[in-house]
């Protein structure tokens, strides 16, 4: 059995580390694992042996049972195209500008990608763990209610109501009620745009049986997957991890453990320095006693408002930029649920 | 900063760019400027710092002389298409609506004309003295700074491309707008701000981006490391410190904000920022 961990969150907050990291460990515990991440540090990138993007996960060169793979979400959403659509409506699809435009400003068209990928390598059982870095896209939601937008994008009211009920054939046989709305925003903006747009819809939504029932089958593999959401204690990602919470319930299984990163050791809330401290010395003390129990106190509201498992990782100075720096960033990691990764 | 027309504060997911732009627009209303906040790709990111609860398209009085709104882009849509365009009686489910709505899904620049196309209509109006945006982040703001060439490409004619030619023309502007680019002294947000500058330097759509560096260390000077919490605190300063010093080195900014400690509230941090920006601006 493949067991799946996605890890969320908002940008910034080191979930790429962090995935890699629980990659490493799992690996060296002798279990074949996938690393699959978005859009890693080059750094990081390189302590995971993948410098180039590319769907296909690579070997690590010296670390036996550990692969990584780097999303390209423009080639992943591209290969969507090509797997539902037919050869000829596929390869005018590929070259079509407004392809192009939907696939970088549908806002859930990179997680969407990266969520089809995702499910691929787990349903090829060759790997007994597969980590997922998610996209930062809406805290992490994005990842999840992805394939329901994209069936919902290709096969969406909107699209019926351009294009007429049954699926005309090639040539854009629009809606009579739509048409002179059309025809009025023609001349708006000086051009037969809205015509070559509902062309290419049309196009799209020849894939739509194909891409909600791949759809499904995201789905399925999600809502089975182990969740991490990692924050560090800071207002914006807590906000963000605050959402994903509320906002779950349905699409995913109950997050596994909430994991403060950069988390400043503990003893540091009450410690006072000690007499014949330098002024210089005491301040600089003082300023992290006060993030230490911002921290903490953070943490406990998180706790016992949102019922969650609190884990935390220690602030490390710098980012690992090789494999035992990786696995070591974990030694201090305090109540991290192992048991969700595999390990016991 | 303050006496531009239009302010756009940009950089990587989590660095920081609604706290900052909370911070300068307090600051601007404390100076008496009429200031209009917007947030225009993160909802809630401004009104948890002003503590207002969630904003509206309509701009609200959140401090005296500062307004607030959040872009909504089926209602910006209504209001582009009526007020700039001139097609007015629309409804927000109307039949044109929709249609524009399935074109700003498949279209490039038509979702990001809209929503860049608000904040320089806000700025035409006159009804501010400064217009402050919680800009779209850096991985995207390239095709809203672009959108109005982007449109003038694809539509040769017509009203919408002459809106588009003003919208260019108050960007390139130097006197009336200013991109603030806001990064961390952090291998990702400095990566992606060289990238965001070179390209920026390929496409003449802004006049002049400014660098700020949030959360910055200052350096401790005592080189003493008693043990104890009091030299773990020093040791982990000295080298996240030392760390920052690099990347600083490596793109150096026009500004640095500092890290603030301890601090709780998104209020308190907006609050804070607009101290340190008296002191700047």
């Amino acid at each position: 059995m493949t067991r799946t961990l996605l890890i969320t969150g908002a940008g910034g907050v080191g979930k790429t580390t962090v995935a890699a990291a629980i990659g490493v460990r799992a690996a060296r515990h002798g279990m074949r694992t996938l690393v699959v991440t978005v859009d890693p540090a080059r750094r990081l990138a390189s302590a995971l042996g993948v410098e180039e993007l590319g769907n296909e996960p690579q070997p690590h060169h010296d670390e036996p049972n550990l692969w990584a793979a780097m999303l390209d979400a423009s080639a992943s959403w591209r290969a969507v195209a090509m797997r539902h659509a037919e050869p000829e409506v596929a390869t005018r699809l590929a070259d079509n500008e407004f392809f192009r435009a939907a696939s970088e400003h549908f806002p859930a068209s990179q997680s969407y990608a990266a969520a089809d990928q995702a499910a691929t390598f787990v349903q090829a059982k060759a790997w007994d763990l597969v980590v997922v870095d998610t996209p930062p896209s809406g805290g992490g939601i994005d990842f999840f209610t992805a394939p329901a937008q994209m069936a919902d994008l290709v096969g969406g009211r909107l699209l019926r109501w351009i294009t007429g009920g049954p699926l005309p054939g090639r040539r854009a046989f629009f809606n009579l009620a739509a048409r002179p709305v059309l025809r009025m925003a023609d001349s708006i903006l000086g051009s037969d745009l809205l015509e070559r747009v509902a062309e290419f819809l049309l196009d799209l939504r020849t894939t739509y049986d194909g891409v909600s029932q791949r759809g499904r089958e995201i789905e399925r593999v999600l809502r089975s997957a182990s969740i991490f959401v990692i924050t560090t204690a800071d207002p914006a990602p807590v906000r963000e991890a605050i959402k994903f919470y509320r906002e779950l319930p349905g699409l995913a299984s109950h997050p596994a453990a909430v994991v403060f990163n950069r988390a400043l050791p503990e003893d540091w809330a009450d410690a006072t320095a000690p007499r014949g401290t330098s002024a210089a010395l005491e301040q600089n003390f003082a300023r992290w006693s006060a993030e230490t129990i911002r921290q903490r106190d953070t943490r406990e509201e998180f706790s016992s408002r949102y019922g969650a498992h609190i884990a935390t990782i220690p602030w490390s100075s710098s980012t690992p930029t090789d494999l035992d720096g990786l696995a070591s960033l974990l030694d201090e990691a305090r109540e991290l649920p192992w048991v969700e990764v595999g390990i016991s | 900063m303050l006496d531009k027309r239009l302010v756009l504060v940009s950089g990587k997911g989590g660095v920081g760019k609604s706290a900052v732009a909370a911070g300068l627009s307090l600051l601007a209303q404390r100076r008496g400027l009429r200031v209009l906040a917007m947030e225009m790709a993160s909802p809630g990111g401004l009104s948890s710092h002003f503590g207002t609860g969630p904003l509206a398209f309509e701009p609200r009085e959140v401090r005296p002389g500062l307004h607030a709104m959040q872009m909504v882009r089926s209602d910006a849509l209504l209001e582009y298409l009526s007020l700039q365009v001139g097609i007015r009686g629309m409804s927000r489910f109307g039949p044109l609506a929709r249609a524009f709505d399935a074109l700003a899904t498949a279209a490039p620049g038509i979702r990001e004309i809209i929503t860049i196309g608000k904040a320089l209509w806000e700025v035409r109006e006159d009804r501010w003295d400064v217009v402050i945006a919680d800009a779209p982040p850096t991985g995207q703001i390239g095709s809203y700074l672009r959108a109005p060439i982007t449109i003038s490409e694809l539509v040769p004619t017509g009203r919408v491309r002459s809106q588009a030619d003003y919208m260019s023309a108050t960007l390139r502007d130097p006197d009336l707008t200013e991109l603030i680019l806001l990064s961390l002294p952090e291998e990702l947000p400095v990566t992606e701000t060289e990238e965001t500058l070179r390209w920026l330097a390929k496409e003449d759509v802004v006049a002049k981006a400014t660098l700020i560096a949030n959360r910055v260390l200052d350096e401790l000077t005592d080189p003493e490391t008693p043990p104890g919490p009091v030299g773990e605190a020093a040791r982990l300063h000295r080298s996240l410190w030392s760390e920052q010093q690099l990347w600083l080195e490596k793109l150096p900014p026009d500004h640095i904000l500092p890290y603030f400690y301890g601090l709780f509230t998104p209020g308190e941090v907006a609050a804070h920022l607009a101290d340190e920006f008296e002191a700047i601006a």
